[in-house]
């Protein structure tokens, strides 16, 4: 579904992913991981756009995006999350939820900014993540975990068929984990394809079909989580030994 | 709303034209300040050259009633459209920057435009453009600007509201704060931006129109100078920026206390004295504009809650 060909990107001579080539299938839960630095975030803002890649190609169902503009590139139904959770706080809740709605260029620009429509779906999506509570609550005011949860839930209103989620649960108490880590599992049986960055063990094991391990920019193995647990060069990169 | 249609009535008991000037004065600066809160306020692009529009649209009328004779009564809905041509020109430009070097490039553009109207003499140089004055008697001649102004301000208002609770205005509040996460969620951001940057400039570019007119000359030292961008500014920061009816209030508030001022101690300059006071208490006490502050400590009453 998601092919990485040979992608390079460099900062001022600085090689952040260097010659990466994976492939993503539909329909999985794959867990990027690796130590701090390895270059997780850059491949995934390569992936979204934000950053050009120096060489190499990102191929999603047959198409360049690498030759695409980053809001293109959410038009073809790849939703992300940020690391840290870019919720906009002047906004409210819901205008957070159907901010793709705003997406693109055409007539519906004119439209009211929450539709009927729009409020009913975004009503559906906080009780998929059991947040309808925060409904009508600022942004601003709200916690740091039921943040967490609607950078997911604006991921999901756009019905993504690719969802890149970085760090879905980094800074949450163990209790949002299992309940993230419910969703996922739910989102995986709904047919949809995760991609995520994360450095909770646990969560990458018990969830993920393929692991794929990244350091110092470079994929240094893949495969099912039971077989990197025992790679030796895993260990390596993250322990800094050859133990 | 019916009291402002009604308020040249007054002009049949005597000659009230300080009150009808500062309420078209008023309307002037509310279709201005409510036309640059939606690039200003909502898209968070503060623009301290965007009287150029304003000198655009008046140059624009100017020379064709000067030359061909056609009121810009009849021409100000082109003139808009002139300064939008601009504005789309002007924001694919500058838009690339944010934040202080937008700032910056906006002063600039005011700079290269009151260069270039000095000196070209087709317009009249330094000098600019002398227009006729209107027929009718001192009572009625402010009348045809009056109503003309207060049609603009209505529309400026309208499209501000409208602006503000579209998936447009969504759009571009969200760019106002970050434009990565706009722009992963399938914003368009260049698009947006620059549509809002010259859909601002229309209104304003209407009224320049008008108000060459009224002052029966346009001039680059009475149309491109930063005091008119500067004014737009305030009026909305105190007011409230990004609010629909803030730059409305703003305006009102700065308008009065400005005149209130020169009435009661003349042309001493204490009213930028007070003027730069207002703006340090507001801010001090009301750091998001009166009706921001307000709508934020939920004390706002609910007719002037209009998102």
């Amino acid at each position: 579904m998601l092919k990485i060909n040979n992608a390079t990107k460099s900062f001022a001579g600085i090689v952040a992913v260097d010659g990466c080539s994976f492939e993503i299938k539909k329909g999985t839960i794959s867990a990027l991981i690796g130590p701090n630095g390895a270059g997780k975030t850059t491949l995934f803002n390569c992936i979204s756009r934000i950053y050009p890649i120096d060489s190499g190609e990102i191929i999603y169902k047959d198409r360049r995006l690498d030759l695409m503009p980053t809001h293109k590139i959410a038009r073809l139904g790849i939703g992300r999350s940020f690391q840290i959770t870019r919720t906009l706080d002047h906004l409210s809740v819901t205008e957070n939820l159907v901010l793709h709605t705003a997406g693109g260029i055409g007539s519906h620009l004119l439209l009211p900014a929450i539709t009927m429509e729009n409020r009913q779906k975004a009503g559906e999506i906080m009780e998929f993540l059991g947040i309808s509570a925060l409904a009508d609550m600022d942004m601003g005011s709200l916690s740091f975990g039921q943040k967490k949860l609607l950078d997911l839930g604006t991921v999901l209103m756009a019905d993504p068929e690719l969802i890149l989620l970085d760090e879905p649960a980094a800074g949450v108490n163990l209790r949002l984990l299992e309940d993230i880590i419910e969703k996922l599992v739910t989102l995986k049986n709904q047919g949809k394809t995760i991609f995520l960055i994360e450095h909770n063990m646990d969560l990458v094991m018990e969830i993920s079909d393929e692991v794929i391990v990244m350091s110092a920019g470079m994929i240094i193995a893949q495969g099912q989580p039971t077989e990197i647990q025992k790679n030796a060069e895993v260990l390596d990169a993250y322990l800094g030994t050859n133990a | 709303m019916i009291s402002l249609i009604c308020l040249p009535i007054v002009q049949f008991f005597g000659n009230y034209n300080y009150v009808i000037h500062m309420v078209l004065f008023s309307f002037l600066y509310i279709t201005m300040s409510s036309s640059w809160n939606i690039i200003g306020g909502y898209g968070g692009f503060i623009s301290i050259g965007h009287n150029v529009f304003f000198g655009i649209g008046a140059y624009f009328s100017g020379f064709i009633y000067a030359r061909y004779g056609i009121s810009p009564f009849y021409t100000a809905v082109f003139a808009g459209m002139i300064a939008t041509v601009f504005g789309f020109a002007i924001g694919l430009i500058t838009l690339r920057v944010k934040g202080p070097s937008f700032i910056i490039s906006s002063i600039a553009l005011l700079m290269i435009f009151r260069t270039l109207f000095d000196r070209w003499e087709l317009v009249g140089g330094a000098h600019g453009i002398t227009l006729p004055h209107n027929t009718l008697s001192v009572e009625w001649s402010k009348i045809p600007h009056y109503y003309a102004l207060l049609i603009l301000m209505v529309l400026s208002i309208y499209l501000s509201w409208y602006v503000r609770h579209s998936k447009f205005g969504l759009a571009l509040r969200s760019i106002s704060h970050d434009e990565i996460k706009s722009e992963v969620t399938g914003i368009n951001i260049k698009i947006i931006k620059v549509t809002a940057y010259a859909l601002s400039a229309y209104l304003i570019g209407a009224a320049g129109a008008i108000w060459g007119d009224y002052l029966t000359y346009v001039r680059p030292n009475i149309f491109f100078i930063i005091l008119i961008a500067a004014n737009m500014v305030l009026m909305c920061i105190l007011g409230g920026k990004g609010t629909v009816t803030g730059p409305i209030i703003g305006t009102i508030v700065m308008i009065f206390i400005n005149e209130f001022i020169l009435a009661n101690f003349g042309a001493s300059e204490l009213n930028i004295f007070f003027t730069g006071l207002l703006m340090i208490l507001t801010l001090l006490y009301f750091p998001d504009g009166i009706i921001g502050s307000l709508k934020k400590r939920k004390l706002l009453p609910g007719f002037l809650d209009w998102g």
